[in-house]
């Protein structure tokens, strides 16, 4: 009795789980020569009641497998501007960088088989207005936004900036604008679409009923998902499940011939950890960057064919301080503190296999410094290399002063801070023992401490109930975006219709608290935050001198100590495929789909 | 009839008045967490090598889906949707309706924990009714020391011991997933229910593990006691079989337990947070952890109604089941 009743629940619940499952079918066809590439997808987990949309935040379109751009944003240390051909097959820029014509893909065809036209890509743009943000933000004042889209033929379409201010970001905007098949998003739009986009761009109250019209038609198409997928991509998706999503070849797809998997098996997860114990289990053919703790590097490279490729990461690991909390506001102390912690030691414990110690604090990784500006001007910053005489002369200087082997601060009160860092970074919990333990036998007792998870972090951090804690900066290739980390909101500064305004510590974000301006030797007084909102506008040639001063100011005023820059350590198995990226490769941030499209990723014979 | 209808209705009311009143605490409770989903979003998707800008642009319309106006609002505006069974939409995987995602997720936690329980409902009753009939042998010994420690192991202890050596040593199990999609397509048959066995086995198994300890020891102690009752004696004297004797031991004995029984039945829409996250099994206890951690506020408040909701009709459930499976409670009631 009792066993019939087991086995009676077990198959109830095998039906419900069965019955809760998309895309019902009684067989799977087996995958060709090709194989099944089995991988993962950074930007989002996976979850199977999310539409096919590109723009849902969990969507199930994943990027440069079923989804695809005008163009792909290669990993170029100074040109932000460089991209890998998408559906746009070329394009060409005016002088003033204000309008670009993009030439689609001649053979760019969807997984239906009807061929991808510039209607499409008028479609996608009103699509992008719709959800906001960069270019397509509709604002009154809101300069270098997209303005007009013009079809010239059927494969040929121009974009035009709204006149005011140069931006920078226009061109790469578009190029990573989502492209939306018109025969299935087209009929979601008002016929007066465009029309309302103009109307909004005013100031008056019927612009802003247009704005809040096209707001709420963008919580709509976020949410909207067609019940077959549409691709311009490589793939389609086949069938998706809490687990995993299946991709097949989409034999339509313009370069079909350059793709090796038949399909694709990109398996869910809501952590490193999950992506770890796949590779240790040796069960993905590639994997994307994750910062691995050094034991686990072991173990997933003693997995039977497994490799690394390495290469450019235009991040940076920095410890930033809050110039609220005494003595930080002093530059001496910040600066002090930069020859007392040995960067190469902290890099060492916290982020052995993905990264390299920072050479200079600049507010640029290091080659992209040496890019900008040149290896004689990057030879110019101070290493900060460690130096227990000059840090003892420095804080000296700021008037502290040592005590039985302890500094003190000029209150008579020990030199004492917390360093934060967030639970379940391993990288930057590492690091920040390592630091405490190093300027503690240095006489300064710092404890590391950790934040229940990376939310709160933020949170408290922005509220500035840090004294000091890690941070990412340098975040290339865009500059402004490097600079902007440093001397953006979380230092005051905001721009708003053209116009730069500073927000004192403390105030609407400001957790850094550094001086909106400040005298630095051979350069005169600096205000960083106008500077960085240069960099937004100006051409790419015209910029160097800004990023050599930005360069140097933040050498010399030290809000945040650079510890490592990280590198792209990806992990991959050769098994099953091989003729994978080489090392340094521009693709290497991207996608594996995108990998694929380049020619990569074939089959083992 | 009338009685037990107005016990049922009795129940119905404390039940409705407690799921509310659960509902409103974990309301505030989740709005008091630090935390802003927005910027979870953002600052996540830097990490992963987006640019800025391209962050900025796919975290934009998240803003709209953040429960938003102050706190009473808030509350009004959810309570509101309750009534018309409306748990709202996620704010992480932006507008998705709650109810999807949770009732999406739901059977595979059924399945999973409901496996683990009975499993171990099953090994724990036998082996207790062993431990106490031998309890001065060494198999009594051993069996009740076996039971005492796996019930002091935590279930992620067992699970990460499982999966360390059966998906990483030795790689017989998947180290994830509900099914092999690229094999199998879910539907009602063979190769697809076995395949969701195979990937079933080890979570279940952690389950079953870490939990049969508890069943065991309590079967022991509840077999022991009744051992020494005079109706054993009576039916001893009676000439009755040895395994009729058997039969009213057993009977007497479990009693005790169904009750525990029907309350973990509750516990299974709960799910086990640490297994699922562990073997990567995507049910509710995953679900819920992501949403944590994303700051989803309406996922938490779905979730933790659904769970809460769960532990109650089960209570209810073992307390009329007990009037049917016991005489003497039926008979004062």
């Amino acid at each position: 009795m009792k066993r019939s009743v087991c086995a009676i629940a077990a198959a109830l619940a095998i039906t419900l789980a069965a019955g809760a499952t998309a895309g019902c079918s009684p067989s799977k066809p087996e995958a060709k020569s090709g194989g099944t590439y089995t991988s993962v997808d950074a930007f989002h987990a996976i979850d199977p009641q999310a539409p096919i949309n590109p723009y849902a935040g969990k969507g199930n379109a994943f990027q440069g497998y079923n989804a695809m751009p005008l163009g792909f944003r290669k990993n170029h240390l100074t040109d932000h501007n460089q991209h890998y051909p998408a559906i746009a097959e070329s394009w060409q820029v005016s002088s003033d960088g204000a309008e670009v014509t993009i030439k689609i893909q001649p053979k760019a065809k969807w997984s239906d088989g009807t061929p991808v036209t510039s209607e499409d890509i008028r479609t996608s743009a009103a699509v992008a207005f719709t959800q906001g943000g960069s270019i397509f933000a509709i604002a009154p004042g809101s300069a270098g936004a997209l303005g007009e889209v013009t079809t010239v033929d059927e494969k040929t379409i121009k974009f035009t900036q709204a006149p005011g201010a140069r931006n920078n970001t226009f061109l790469f905007s578009i190029l990573a604008m989502w492209v939306l098949p018109k025969s299935v998003y087209g009929p979601q739009l008002p016929a007066d679409f465009w029309d309302k986009v103009k109307t909004g761009a005013g100031a008056t109250d019927a612009a802003k009923a247009a704005r809040d019209e096209i707001t709420a038609l963008g919580k709509k198409l976020i949410t909207f998902g067609p019940p077959k997928d549409v691709s311009a991509g490589p793939f389609v998706l086949d069938s998706v499940s809490a687990s995993e999503a299946i991709l097949v070849k989409n034999q339509h797809f313009f370069a079909a011939d350059k793709i090796g998997p038949d399909k694709v098996r990109l398996r869910n997860y809501t952590g490193n950890e999950q992506i770890w114990n796949y590779l240790t289990a040796g069960e993905l053919d590639g994997a994307p960057f994750t910062a691995t703790p050094p034991n686990v590097v072991e173990q997933i490279m003693k997995v039977p064919g497994a490799g690394k490729i390495t290469g450019l990461s235009q991040v940076s690991a920095a410890l930033m301080f809050n110039q609220k909390y005494a003595p930080f506001e002093k530059v001496e102390v910040r600066q002090a503190l930069a020859y007392l912690i040995d960067r190469t030691e902290v890099q060492k414990v916290g982020a052995p296999d993905s990264g390299k110690p920072a050479e200079h604090t600049s507010g640029l990784i290091e080659d992209a410094g040496k890019a900008w500006i040149g290896d004689a001007e990057v030879g110019k910053l101070n290493p900060y290399n460690p130096d227990k005489a000059k840090a003892e002369a420095l804080l000296t200087q700021a008037g502290l002063t040592r005590k039985d082997g302890k500094w003190m601060l000029a209150s008579g009160q020990p030199f004492t801070f917390k360093l934060q860092v967030p639970n379940g970074f391993s990288d930057w919990v590492a690091a920040g023992k390592n630091i405490a333990s190093q300027l503690s036998n240095a006489g300064i007792a710092v404890e590391a401490t950790t934040s229940a998870d990376y939310a709160v972090y933020q949170k408290e951090m922005a509220e500035g109930k840090y004294a000091a804690g890690f941070w990412l900066v340098a975040l290339g290739p865009s500059t402004y975006n490097a600079y902007a980390r440093l001397y953006g909101g979380a230092n005051g500064w905001s721009a708003f219709g053209g116009k730069l305004s500073h927000k004192p510590a403390g105030e609407g974000g400001n957790w850094i608290g550094g001086a909106e301006t400040a005298n630095v030797a051979g350069l005169g007084v600096v205000n960083p935050g106008e500077l960085t909102y240069q960099l937004s506008q100006l051409p790419v040639d015209q910029a160097k001198e800004s990023i050599i001063k930005l360069a140097k100011y933040t050498n010399d005023q030290v809000p945040g100590i650079q510890m490592w820059n990280y590198v792209n350590v990806q992990f991959i198995n050769t098994t099953r495929y091989e003729n994978f990226p080489p090392t340094n490769c521009e693709c290497l941030r991207l996608p594996h789909g995108v990998w694929m499209q380049l020619g990569y990723i074939q089959p083992k014979k | 009839m009338k009685s037990f209808l107005w016990r049922l209705a009795g129940h119905l009311t404390r039940g409705l008045a407690m799921i509310w009143a659960v509902t409103t605490f974990t309301f505030f409770l989740i709005r008091l967490m630090p935390g802003d989903p927005v910027q979870v979003q953002f600052e996540k998707l830097i990490a992963q090598g987006m640019s800025p800008d391209q962050a900025e642009a796919a975290t934009a319309i998240t803003y709209g889906f953040v429960p938003h106006g102050p706190v009473w609002r808030q509350y009004l505006d959810y309570v509101t949707g309750l009534a018309q069974l409306d748990l709202g939409v996620s704010v992480e995987s932006q507008g998705i309706p709650v109810a999807d995602r949770v009732f999406g997720a739901m059977p595979w936690t059924v399945l999973l924990v409901l496996s683990g329980i009975l499993v171990s409902f099953l090994i724990g009753v036998g082996l207790g009714v062993v431990a106490a009939l031998r309890r001065g042998s060494l198999t009594g010994h051993s069996l009740s020391i076996a039971g005492s420690l796996l019930h002091g192991v935590p279930p992620f202890v067992i699970g990460i011991v499982l999966a360390a050596l059966f998906t990483r040593r030795w790689r017989w199990f998947p180290s994830g997933g509900q099914y092999n999609g690229d094999k199998v397509a879910p539907g009602f048959y063979a190769d697809f229910m076995l395949d969701v066995a195979y990937h079933m086995v080890l979570p279940a198994a952690a389950f079953a593990l870490a939990s049969y300890g508890g069943w065991l020891l309590a079967m022991r102690s509840s077999v022991a006691s009744v051992l020494g009752d005079d109706f054993l004696l009576a039916a001893e004297l009676r000439g009755l079989t040895r395994w009729m004797r058997f039969r009213y031991l057993a009977r007497n004995a479990i009693l005790p337990l169904f009750t525990v029984l029907a309350i973990s039945f509750g516990l299974v829409f709960g799910g086990a947070i640490f297994i699922e996250r562990i073997f990567n099994y995507p049910g509710l206890g995953m679900m819920l952890y992501a949403s944590i951690g994303a700051r989803d506020f309406s996922m938490m408040s779905g979730s933790f109604l659904i769970i809460t909701a769960a532990v109650i009709v089960a209570n209810i459930l073992a307390d009329l089941l007990y009037t049917v499976i016991d005489p003497r409670v039926r008979r004062q009631t």
